[in-house]
């Protein structure tokens, strides 16, 4: 059986093909305004990739914010169930899953068994999300995916006092002035993101092994962070930022008449 | 018949005393589709939302109505009444002081605050509210509760999504009680043809905060999720219990109060806790939906007491606290979506 995840985020759209268990590809690309066609581009992009016609697939799972949009979706599942599974596919004995995307952050607790047991989501605020950290790129004229590496070079990490992502990049501005250093501040805003996820974590418990997913599970300077102040190791997949399509692949291929 | 409104965040407010008055009695449930700018300049935007939409209400339509009353509600109503006095243009405005507590010492007090208020009604609308009169307004009241207890009793096994129920529920504190009791009756005729309970809808209780406007409905039943039972003001709190038709109507009115579910305004909370769980005893549920308005400090002191009391009980709980908006942030419907998947 041939499936496809389709995960439609608020900055990426991503998916993943799979054939009997085993992923044959995935892809990620911007969702921009339009996220009727991101998943349209990016499907055919894929298919043609893999040498599929669209009629060759079997089921179609949609996730994410753009889920609804997906008019060709057999069915539509929320990103936590999807993400459950995708680090289920990763790690079957994981029980916590961290994501964080660019409009939101969850923590996800699985009994022994698997199934969700509690999650607990940020609300309206994007303090803390991807979203967060493009403010602050772009506060400090650094290309996001250098945050990482510079906040490894950090000799002091100042403390951003703010939640709120406008008040943050306030904060940071005032940093700059003060003539703090960019690599600093990155790790300030990194302890940050961290801390407002622990105590998020804190509303459910923590119980190992816990994997990370999302686009800012690629940030090792966040999950360095995570790691110090949870005092656990991470796992993080290297395909942290499909996980979500994975996941919906993975629950297209369980659909039957029953659950359709 | 003219209205008369009032501004009460839990079902404290006497209607049948305004309705022996020869008013109409009208809730004021505040517009959300309507900016709170006007209220903005008198009260800070960290205050509870709804308050200021009710607010903004009064400022505008104050004049179209004969008086208003406030009752004892939560410290952001009790505390804005000075603020309705200076900027609401009103030739009666009104403080009842419904007890917080339900004991014997609270229940004469009550009875004193009704009457001193029948007093003032008297005076100053030149009207008398004779015994007659107010037992014509409960006979009248419960017909309406007795209308909605058997209409809300079909939500577990007829298909009636939760933006229907709750129109009702908005008629009951805001519509002339003559044209409602006529539009409940018709109502239960069409309900009672209803197809059975939907099998994509999974039944839930609903507490928290006043649902003021059907848009958050819509987004539960959208989610999945079937309010089957609540304990709401616009609500099962509303016609929940029936009030005496005999003896005195001022002491039945008291004790009526003493009897209806409780809000998180009134002490001790533990027995808001008793009606949820009655209700979940009477009404098989998949889970419990606590919801709470920003700034919404009752229940949010009640919160963490209730949920651990139903958590331990056995059942899944969801928490939301939600803006007043009529557009439903997408985080609040991937919540709720979720919880419909995982119960």
């Amino acid at each position: 059986m041939i499936s496809v995840g389709l995960d439609i985020g608020s900055i990426t759209t991503k998916v993943a093909v799979m054939k009997d268990g085993k992923i044959l590809g995935t892809d990620i690309s911007f969702t921009g305004y339009n996220p009727e066609k991101a998943w349209r581009d990016i499907l055919d992009q894929m298919l043609a990739r893999l040498g599929l016609k669209e009629s060759f697939v079997d089921r179609i799972v949609s996730t994410g914010y753009g889920r609804n949009n997906v008019s060709i979706a057999h069915k539509k599942i929320t990103e936590i169930l999807c993400h459950a599974e995708g680090a289920k596919h990763f790690l079957p004995k994981v029980r916590c899953v961290i994501d964080i995307g660019g409009q939101d952050s969850k923590f996800i607790r699985m009994d022994e068994g698997g199934a969700i047991a509690d999650f607990v989501m940020n609300d309206k605020c994007s303090a803390g999300t991807g979203r967060f950290l493009e403010v602050m790129a772009r506060a400090l004229e650094v290309p996001l995916d250098d945050f990482g590496t510079m906040s490894g070079r950090a000799k002091n990490t100042v403390r951003i006092s703010s939640m709120c992502t406008v008040f943050a990049e306030s904060e940071v501005i005032s940093l700059i002035s003060k003539g703090e250093s960019r690599e600093n501040i990155i790790a300030g805003i990194h302890d940050s993101i961290a801390s407002r996820m622990v105590s998020m974590m804190g509303r459910t418990g923590v119980v190992k092994p816990v994997v990370m997913t999302g686009g800012v599970a690629k940030n090792i300077g966040i999950r360095n962070a995570l790691e110090k102040k949870l005092g656990i190791k991470l796992d993080v997949p290297e395909t942290a930022q499909v996980n979500g399509a994975i996941g919906a692949a993975i629950l297209a291929q369980n659909l039957n008449g029953s659950n359709l | 018949m003219e209205r008369f409104a009032y501004y009460d965040t839990g079902h404290e407010f006497p209607e049948e005393i305004v309705m022996a008055a020869g008013f109409t009695p009208y809730k004021i449930l505040g517009d959300v589709h309507e900016p709170t700018d006007p209220a903005d300049r008198y009260i800070h935007n960290y205050i509870c939302p709804f308050s200021r939409s009710a607010l903004t209400e009064g400022m505008a339509h104050s004049e179209e109505w004969a008086g208003i009353a406030f009752c004892h509600g939560c410290d952001t109503t009790n505390n804005q009444y000075d603020i309705w006095k200076r900027h609401v243009k009103t030739n009666f405005l009104y403080w009842i002081n419904t007890p917080a507590n339900n004991n014997k010492t609270a229940r004469p007090f009550h009875v004193r605050e009704l009457k001193r208020f029948i007093d003032h009604l008297e005076k100053n609308f030149k009207v008398t509210i004779t015994t007659d009169k107010l037992y014509a307004a409960i006979k009248t009241s419960n017909r309406v509760k007795d209308l909605m207890r058997q209409l809300a009793s079909l939500r577990a096994s007829k298909d009636i999504p939760n933006p229907d129920y709750h129109a009702l529920v908005r008629k009951c504190v805001q519509m002339p009680k003559d044209e409602l009791i006529k539009e409940l009756e018709t109502t239960l005729k069409d309900w009672k043809k209803r197809p059975e309970f939907p099998a994509n809808q999974v039944p839930v209780l609903l507490t928290g905060s006043d649902i003021t406007y059907p848009e958050f409905m819509e987004a539960l039943e959208s989610a999945g999720l079937r309010i089957v039972r609540d304990d709401m003001s616009l609500g099962e709190r509303y016609f929940a219990e029936t009030i005496s038709e005999k003896g005195d109507p001022i002491e039945a009115l008291v004790d009526y109060n003493s009897r209806i579910p409780q809000p998180p305004t009134r002490l001790p909370f533990e027995a808001r806790l008793d009606y949820l769980f009655k209700c979940l005893r009477e009404t098989p549920v998949k889970g419990v939906v606590y919801q709470t308005i920003k700034f919404c400090e009752p229940h949010l002191l009640d919160q963490p007491y209730i949920i651990d009391q139903i958590k331990k009980a056995g059942y899944k709980v969801i928490i939301i606290e939600r803006e007043y908006t009529p557009v439903i942030d997408q985080q609040v419907v991937s919540r709720l979506e979720t919880f419909r998947e995982i119960i």
